[in-house]
C-alpha cells in the first residue's frame, strides 16, 4: 500500500502497524516522536488531512488516502531537499525554544492546525490547542508566547 | 582535516568550594577535557557536557566563544564522545554542576587557542601578536585595514600549533559580549525541523528490533527461559537467551512485532517483593536515626515556651521524561570485537563499564551519546545499552530496543518517599527557640552507587537526602536526627535529590511557626536569617524581591492567598512565592514569582526556561503526582494513572534573577525545591487547611 507523506508518496510494507512506527522505523522520519502510546502526550502528533491526530493510535492502512504532514513536512525546502525556510510556527519555536524538545512534534503541528483555522488566536485559544500535548520540561509559558509569535511572522509572510 | 587540539585543565576551585560548604552531591572527575578542534570551516567544540534540554551545548559555546573572540554562531557544536578519546567520567552530566564546574576550564582552553591563532596569523602577516586585534573570528593589524579570518589563518597554517608561553589574560568581565545574552540555542533549529536524533531516533542500516522479557515484580529474577510461542510469531529472527545473566530477548523485523515476541517467551521469575506504596510509606518512618545537626539544647529550648509540632510526608515520583530509554548497538563478531552503542545516558561511563561487564573486558567500546528527551536524573544509571548490545551479539546484526511507556515506567528508579516530624517552641519575644526536627527518607546516591552498606549504616546518611535537610535558620538550638532506609524497590536521584521533598517538609513548618508566633511569614524569614553570614544575606535577597514581584502584604479577595518559600543548593539560592485560588471549591494555581541569585547568568533566557522547567515539574508533584505500587510493580504506568501537570494548571510564571556574583553557580534543580512549600503556605494562608503530604489536596 501507499501512504501519501509530506506530498510525496511512499510504499508501505507494514500496513497493520501504527502510523508512529512506521513513519519512524520502516521510512527513517523520526520527527515523529513516541511517548505514551495510549495518545495522551501528543509526541507522536501529525497532520491528518491538515488536523492533528494521535500516530500511535491509527494504523497506516487506517490513514488510506488521507494526506500526512510531519515534523518534516513544514519547512519551505529547494529541489534538493534543502531548508529555504523554516515554517512560520518552527521560526517562532527557534525564537522561543523549548528544553528538550521531545514535545515538539504535538506543540508545533498543534499550533499549525490552529493557525489554518484562526490566524489570530487570542490566549484562550493558544492554551486549548496546546492542551492536549504535555511537557515535561515544564515550557508551557514559551509555547504561549512561541504560538502568538508564530501568528504574528504567518501574518507578516 | 580536523586539527584536534587538547587541553587538560585541573578541577576548578570553585566546585570545590562549593564541594566544601555540602551543597553538591559527590565526585567532580579530577580533569576536564576541552576539546577545539580546528578546520578550513572554522572552529568546532566539542561539548564534554550533555544536552538533555537544559541548553548546556548553548552555554559551554558562548563560554567558548568569549576568549576565542568569535560569535556564539560562528563557532561549531558537537558532542563529545568516548570515539574521541574523551574520557567517560568528564562527560557525566549531574547535580547543576555543568557550567559552574566549566566556566574557568573552558575559558582559559578557548584563550589558549586564540594565542595559538594569534601566534600563527602574526607569523603570516609578518607581525607581532602585540600589533592584532581579534572579533567575530578575524584578526586585524592595530591602525590598518589589514585582516585574516580564523579559517584562513589555520587553512594556511604548517606544522605544528604553539601554545602560548603563559596562560592567556581572560576578558573582564565587563567586556562580555557573550556571556550573559541570550543568544539562540544552538540545537533547536534541527529540532524543530525533526533532524536531530535522540536515543529513540538512533538508526544503521540492516538494524533489527530488539525487546526482552521484564520481570513482574521488583526483586524477580529470571529462572527459566524458553523460546515458547515466540519463535513462531511473524518478523522474529532471533530469539537470544542467556538464563545466567537473566537475560532472555528477541529480536524481530518491527518494533511492535519485537514487543509482542518478547511477551510470548516463555518465561519464570523469581518471587520478588509483593509490597505496595502504603508499606514502603511506613517503612520511611522518622524516629531514631544518625544526630547530623546538634546546636545548643534542644531539651532546655523545647520544655518551655509555645511548642509548635507537625509531620509531612512526601511520595514517590517518577521521571516521566517524554522520551522513554532507547539505545542502538552494534557489535562486531569475535570475544574481542568492537561494541559501538548509541544511547541517551547521562553517565557514558556508567555504560561503559557496565557493557565491559556483560561482554567482556577485552572489547574495545565507543559509547555516542544522543540527544536526551528528559532525562531529570533517570537517565544517569540505568540505559538500555547493554540489552541491545546482548541482542547485536547474537545475530551479528546492529540492534535497537526501545521501551514502551508502561515498561518505562515500571522498570525505572523512583524519588524515594520520605517523613518528616517537627518540633519548635517559640519564646516570649516570639523567636523561635528551637527546633528538633526528625527526617527519614529511602536512599538515593546509595541506591544506585557508592560506598558498601557497612560504611553507608554507619554515616547514618544518603547524600542525596542532604540537600535542602538543614534549617538555613539561625536558631539557639537546633537538632537534626535522620534515618536512611532502604527500600525492596528502586529509588535514586530525581531533579534536586532531596531539595524539593525536604523543602516541602522544612518550609511549611517554618511557616507554622511563623503563624503562632503571630507573625508575617516573610517578616518571620528575614528575622530569623540575621546572623547567617552570605547565604543569610542572599536568602534575604531573593525573599525581599520575590515578595516584591508578587505584591506581598497586598490584600487579595476572600479564598485566594500568597505563600512563600526558599532553599538553597549547588550555591545557588532561591525564593518562590505562590499564589492561589480556592474559591471554586479546588485548588488553582493562579501565579508564581521567583527570585533566583545562581551568581553570574551565562544565557538569561536559558537559564530562565531552566527556572520555568523547575517550577512546572515543582508543581506537578505538588498537584499530581503519586507514583502508586501494589503486589510489587508500579501499576501507574502511563499518563493516564500518573498524570503530570499540564498547560490549563500552569499559571504565569515570573522569574529575576538578583545575583551579582562573577561566577556562575548550579541552574538545573535549585529552583525546584520551594516550590510545593509556597503552595501549601498559600493554601492555608487562603483560608484552607494546613496541607501536610502531597500531592496538595483539599
Amino acid at each position: 500500500m501507499q501512504l501519501l507523506i509530506n506530498g510525496r508518496h511512499h510504499e508501505i510494507e507494514h500496513g497493520d502497524e501504527p502510523l508512529v512506527w512506521v513513519l519512524r522505523d520502516e521510512l527513517g522520519l523520526t520527527g515523529t516522536h513516541y511517548g505514551c502510546g495510549i495518545g495522551m502526550c501528543g509526541c507522536c502528533t501529525v497532520l491528518l488531512a491538515g488536523r492533528p491526530a494521535r500516530s500511535c493510535q491509527i494504523t497506516a492502512a487506517e490513514v488510506g488516502e488521507r494526506p500526512v504532514v510531519t515534523l518534516e513536512g513544514l519547512a519551505e525546502r529547494d529541489a534538493d531537499g534543502a531548508v529555504v525556510a523554516l515554517h512560520p510556527v518552527q521560526q517562532a519555536f527557534v525564537e522561543n525554544p523549548l528544553q528538550c524538545g521531545w514535545c515538539l512534534p504535538g506543540h508545533v503541528l498543534s499550533a499549525v492546525a490552529l493557525l489554518a483555522r484562526d490566524p489570530a488566536p487570542d490566549e484562550a485559544a493558544i492554551a486549548e490547542a496546546a492542551q492536549p500535548n504535555l511537557c515535561r520540561c515544564g515550557g508551557y509559558n514559551t509555547i504561549k508566547a512561541a504560538v502568538a509569535r508564530a501568528a504574528e511572522l504567518a501574518r507578516d509572510r | 582535516m580536523g586539527v584536534p587540539v587538547a587541553l587538560e585543565y585541573g578541577r576548578p576551585s570553585l566546585v570545590r568550594w562549593m564541594l566544601e560548604r555540602g551543597t553538591g552531591p559527590t565526585e567532580i572527575p579530577e580533569s576536564s577535557l576541552v576539546w577545539f578542534e580546528l578546520t578550513r570551516d572554522g572552529i568546532t567544540l566539542h561539548v564534554p557536557k550533555i544536552e538533555m534540554g537544559q541548553g548546556i551545548h548553548t552555554a559551554l559555546a558562548q563560554v567558548a566563544a568569549e576568549e576565542l573572540r568569535v560569535r556564539p554562531e560562528q563557532l561549531g557544536v558537537v558532542q563529545a564522545d568516548t570515539a574521541r578519546g574523551f574520557p567517560a567520567a568528564t562527560l557525566f552530566t549531574f547535580g547543576s554542576t555543568s557550567v559552574a564546574s566549566l566556566y574557568t576550564p573552558i575559558r582559559e582552553a578557548a584563550a589558549a587557542v586564540r594565542s595559538m591563532l594569534a601566534l600563527a596569523a602574526a607569523e603570516q602577516l609578518g607581525t607581532e601578536t602585540q600589533q592584532l586585534t581579534a572579533a567575530d573570528g578575524v584578526f586585524q593589524v592595530a591602525g590598518t585595514d589589514r585582516k585574516l579570518p580564523y579559517q584562513d589563518v589555520i587553512a594556511a597554517h604548517q606544522g605544528p600549533w604553539q601554545e602560548p608561553a603563559e596562560p592567556p589574560v581572560l576578558r573582564p568581565a565587563g567586556e562580555f559580549t557573550s556571556i550573559g545574552r541570550s543568544v539562540p540555542r544552538v540545537d533547536f533549529r534541527a529540532k524543530v525541523l525533526g533532524e536531530a536524533v535522540y536515543g529513540y531516533d538512533a538508526r544503521l542500516p540492516d538494524m533489527g528490533y530488539g525487546a526482552f522479557a521484564v520481570p513482574p515484580r521488583f526483586g524477580a529474577r529470571l529462572e527459566s527461559a524458553e523460546a515458547g510461542d515466540a519463535a513462531g510469531l511473524p518478523g522474529v529472527r532471533q530469539v537470544v537467551i542467556d538464563v545466567e545473566a537473566g537475560f532472555a530477548g528477541v529480536v524481530a523485523d518491527t518494533r511492535t512485532r519485537a514487543w509482542a515476541a518478547a511477551r510470548a517467551l516463555k518465561v519464570t521469575w523469581s518471587e520478588g517483593t509483593r509490597v505496595d506504596t502504603t508499606a514502603l510509606e511506613q517503612q520511611v518512618t522518622a524516629g531514631d536515626g544518625v544526630v547530623l545537626r546538634r546546636d545548643g539544647s534542644i531539651r532546655a529550648a523545647l520544655s518551655q515556651g509555645r511548642i509548635v509540632a507537625a509531620e509531612y510526608r512526601t511520595p514517590m515520583a517518577a521521571h516521566a521524561h517524554l522520551e522513554p530509554l532507547a539505545a542502538l548497538a552494534k557489535v562486531e563478531p569475535g570475544p574481542a570485537g568492537k561494541v559501538e552503542v548509541w544511547v541517551p545516558t547521562q553517565s557514558p561511563e556508567s555504560v561503559l563499564e557496565d557493557l565491559h561487564a556483560a561482554l567482556g573486558e577485552d572489547r574495545p567500546v565507543v559509547v555516542h551519546v544522543t540527544q536526551l528527551g528528559g532525562s531529570f536524573g533517570r537517565k544517569g544509571g540505568q540505559h538500555l545499552a547493554v540489552e541491545a548490545a546482548r541482542l547485536s551479539a547474537a545475530t551479528g546484526r546492529p540492534v535497537h530496543v526501545g521501551w514502551t511507556r508502561d515498561t518505562d515506567l515500571r522498570q525505572a528508579f523512583y524519588r524515594p518517599p520520605t517523613h518528616t516530624v517537627m518540633r519548635g517552641s517559640i519564646g516570649p519575644d516570639g523567636m523561635i527557640r528551637g527546633v528538633e526536627q526528625h527526617s527519614a527518607a529511602g536512599d538515593i546516591i546509595w541506591a544506585v552507587a557508592g560506598l558498601p552498606e557497612p560504611v553507608r549504616s554507619l554515616l547514618g546518611f544518603d547524600p542525596g537526602g542532604l540537600l535542602g535537610l538543614f534549617l538555613p535558620y539561625d536558631l539557639p538550638a537546633y537538632r537534626l536526627v535522620n534515618r536512611r532506609e532502604q527500600l525492596p524497590v528502586p529509588t535514586g536521584p530525581w531533579r534536586g535529590l532531596g531539595l524539593m521533598p525536604n523543602t516541602f517538609a522544612l518550609e511549611s513548618f517554618f511557616d507554622e511557626l511563623a503563624e503562632a508566633a503571630g507573625s508575617d511569614p516573610l517578616t518571620y524569614r528575614l528575622a530569623h536569617l540575621r546572623k547567617s553570614g552570605e547565604q543569610g544575606e542572599r536568602l534575604r535577597t531573593v525573599l525581599r524581591t520575590a515578595a516584591q514581584m508578587a505584591g506581598w502584604g497586598e490584600s487579595l479577595p476572600p479564598g485566594r492567598g500568597r505563600g512563600i518559600a526558599c532553599s538553597g543548593d549547588v550555591g545557588t539560592v532561591v525564593a518562590v512565592v505562590a499564589e492561589v485560588d480556592l474559591s471554586g471549591g479546588r485548588l488553582r494555581v493562579t501565579g508564581i514569582d521567583a527570585a533566583v541569585d545562581c551568581g553570574l547568568v551565562v544565557n538569561p533566557a536559558g537559564a530562565k526556561l531552566q527556572a520555568q522547567g523547575s517550577i512546572v515539574m515543582g508543581l506537578s508533584s505538588a498537584l499530581r503526582e503519586s507514583l502508586q505500587i501494589r503486589d510489587g510493580q508500579v501499576v501507574s504506568d502511563n499518563f493516564d494513572s500518573y498524570p503530570i501537570l499540564g498547560m490549563a494548571d500552569t499559571p504565569p510564571v515570573r522569574v529575576t534573577f538578583t545575583g551579582g556574583a562573577d561566577v556562575p553557580y548550579g541552574m538545573g534543580e535549585p529552583v525546584v525545591g520551594p516550590v510545593p512549600a509556597a503552595v501549601a503556605n498559600a493554601v492555608h494562608a487562603a483560608g484552607g487547611p494546613r496541607l501536610r503530604s502531597l500531592p496538595l489536596r483539599l
